[in-house]
């Protein structure tokens, strides 16, 4: 099979296009903040960005402006506070969005992997959230009379993932929390993925159980260690809540979070440059506070 | 007067709701507070699931989000979103545990937006999976400090449905069974929520303080005494961050 091994900027240069629609995996965990700050490196325009609960590497997409509009179920700094750059896009009429749950968001994406215009579900018939979704149809179930809301699918162009290992032909072995990761990659079109750490098919063959996305699926794969920074990636490292908690005060404010976007994305020609940043100390410390589980 | 720490006490109150073998969805916060409270004192066979996909976790730490590291340490399945959503909508989840922005007198939850939905005065951050246990957890237990700006009358928003009358048509889970403050217990047996108990320390006048609605007491309604002192040694030991 072909060797899909590329460089971080060819990985994102290859595959993406302005006024994609990008799902960004990563539920907490494995949130692959390498390939989004490249995506902003690049300058990409006009994105609609989709997942079912975000991080905030979709807050600080929105801030760098390149998102049109925002898909999600829950768009904020997980345990922390809000989405600051998006509750002030929001504010001035300067994006887009649709307000799904992530039961929804979940079932939007299995329709598209499982090929399908919609699926029915029970959920959104009653409060609040039915009546600001654009176009939400129900059904009577042909078979029980039941009356059901229909999920329509969500197909990405390109879903960006990070992973603990890949082959070079693109086998991706993923292990941890899920979320609805995987289920966004299989959905899309194109499925680029960045990795801790390239392995070869023999041992990709020894746990195939792993594998969570095959190589025929995978348009681009890059070693990238550390890609998944601030978040966490099991086996690896922990997750940098202070970051995070550092974050949420810096997104208060327009110019303190240009700043950090100067800081740790365009003064960041690559991932050295980036872990240089970070600081030895805060890796090892990060290094040393994973689960404590070995890479498998 | 409660000598606990509100965080405290709304934990313990709200293990209170949880019993023994119950299989609970479970949201971050007060909700996963309670949750490891209850399976750490009177419900060891307790099942907690969150919505990343994990299943039978026991967090060590208190996780920042349904994905940190914490929910997924030590946990007996790793699963994906589909298979504990899935296990959600079959009616197979017996608990539910939520909290949220704003409450109302029915029990509806608002987490989405301030103000008019257009035009908000202040963005929040949307359902998550609130709006799925809203609506598909056979019972439904909402937690909320005593924080008399989050109880309104009505919602600015209903992200996370309450009471409804279309809820059996609908083949929902039956709604909120228990409405619980660090000061009361609230049910909703006639509809809107009326007092049921107060807590430790409480007068119903205390345990209303602030709530800009009328209610009523429900004929069974309890003074709740005191926490089981086991309970209040665990959450001290196991909770400690609540303490401080």
């Amino acid at each position: 099979m072909a060797d899909k091994a590329v460089s971080l900027s060819d990985a994102v240069a290859r595959t993406v296009k302005d006024g994609d629609t990008v799902f960004i995996g990563g539920f907490g965990h494995a949130v692959p903040f390498a390939l989004g700050h490249e995506i902003l490196r690049q300058g990409f325009k006009n994105l609609t960005l989709c997942r079912s609960g975000t991080d905030i590497l979709f807050d600080l997409m929105i801030a760098a402006g390149a998102v049109k509009k925002a898909v999600f179920g829950y768009l904020g700094n997980p345990g922390i506070g809000l989405g600051q750059a998006f509750r002030r896009a929001v504010k001035a009429g300067a994006i887009e969005y649709e307000d799904w749950t992530n039961f929804a968001m979940i079932l939007r994406l299995h329709a598209a992997r499982l090929g399908v215009p919609f699926l029915p579900a029970r959920i959104l018939q009653i409060g609040d959230m039915p009546n600001v979704l654009p176009d939400l149809k129900t059904l009577d179930c042909p078979y029980t009379g039941e009356q059901l809301t229909c999920i329509p699918a969500l197909k990405p162009d390109v879903a960006l993932i990070h992973a603990q290992h890949a082959d070079r032909e693109g086998n991706i072995k993923f292990y941890g929390i899920d979320g609805d990761t995987v289920e966004g990659a299989l959905a899309a079109d194109k499925i680029v993925v960045s990795v801790e750490h390239f392995i070869e098919p023999e041992q990709i063959a020894e746990t195939p159980e792993l594998t969570r996305i095959p190589a025929h699926r995978v348009t681009a794969v890059a070693e990238v260690p550390w890609g998944a920074h601030p978040s966490y990636v099991e086996g690896f490292y922990g997750r940098d809540d202070t970051h995070f908690y550092d974050y949420d005060k810096i997104a208060r404010e327009d110019e303190s979070l240009r700043q950090y976007l100067q800081k740790w994305v365009y003064d960041c020609p690559d991932r050295r440059t980036y872990l240089e940043t970070v600081g030895a100390e805060k890796l090892s410390e990060l290094k040393a506070h994973g689960s404590g589980r070995e890479p498998r | 007067m409660s000598a606990l720490p509100a965080a405290a006490a709304l934990a313990l109150a709200g293990a209170r709701e949880l019993a023994d073998n119950d299989v609970c969805f479970v949201g971050i916060g007060n909700p996963s507070d309670a949750a490891l409270l209850a399976k750490h004192t009177h419900a060891p066979g307790m099942t907690l699931i969150y919505e990343s996909g994990v299943i039978g976790s026991d967090p060590k730490t208190p996780p920042l989000s349904t994905g940190s590291p914490s929910v997924s340490d030590g946990a007996m399945m790793i699963a994906d979103g589909l298979s504990v959503f899935a296990e959600l909508q079959a009616g197979r989840i017996d608990v539910g545990l939520l909290s949220a922005a704003q409450v109302d007198r029915l029990g509806n939850l608002n987490s989405t937006v301030i103000g008019e939905y257009a035009e908000p005065k202040l963005r929040l951050v949307g359902s998550g999976g609130a709006h799925d246990i809203a609506c598909l957890a056979q019972r439904l237990v909402i937690l909320m400090p005593h924080d008399p700006r989050r109880f309104v009358d009505r919602v600015d928003f209903i992200t996370s449905p309450g009471v409804d009358k279309k809820r059996a048509a609908l083949k929902l889970g039956s709604g909120p069974a228990a409405l619980v403050t660090d000061r009361a217990r609230f049910t909703f047996e006639t509809g809107e929520a009326r007092l049921a108990a107060v807590m430790p320390g409480f007068t119903a006048a205390q345990a209303l303080e602030g709530i800009p609605w009328t209610v009523s007491k429900t004929a069974d309604f309890q003074v709740i005494e005191r926490f089981e002192p086991a309970a209040v040694e665990t959450a001290s030991r196991r909770l400690d961050y609540l303490f401080a």
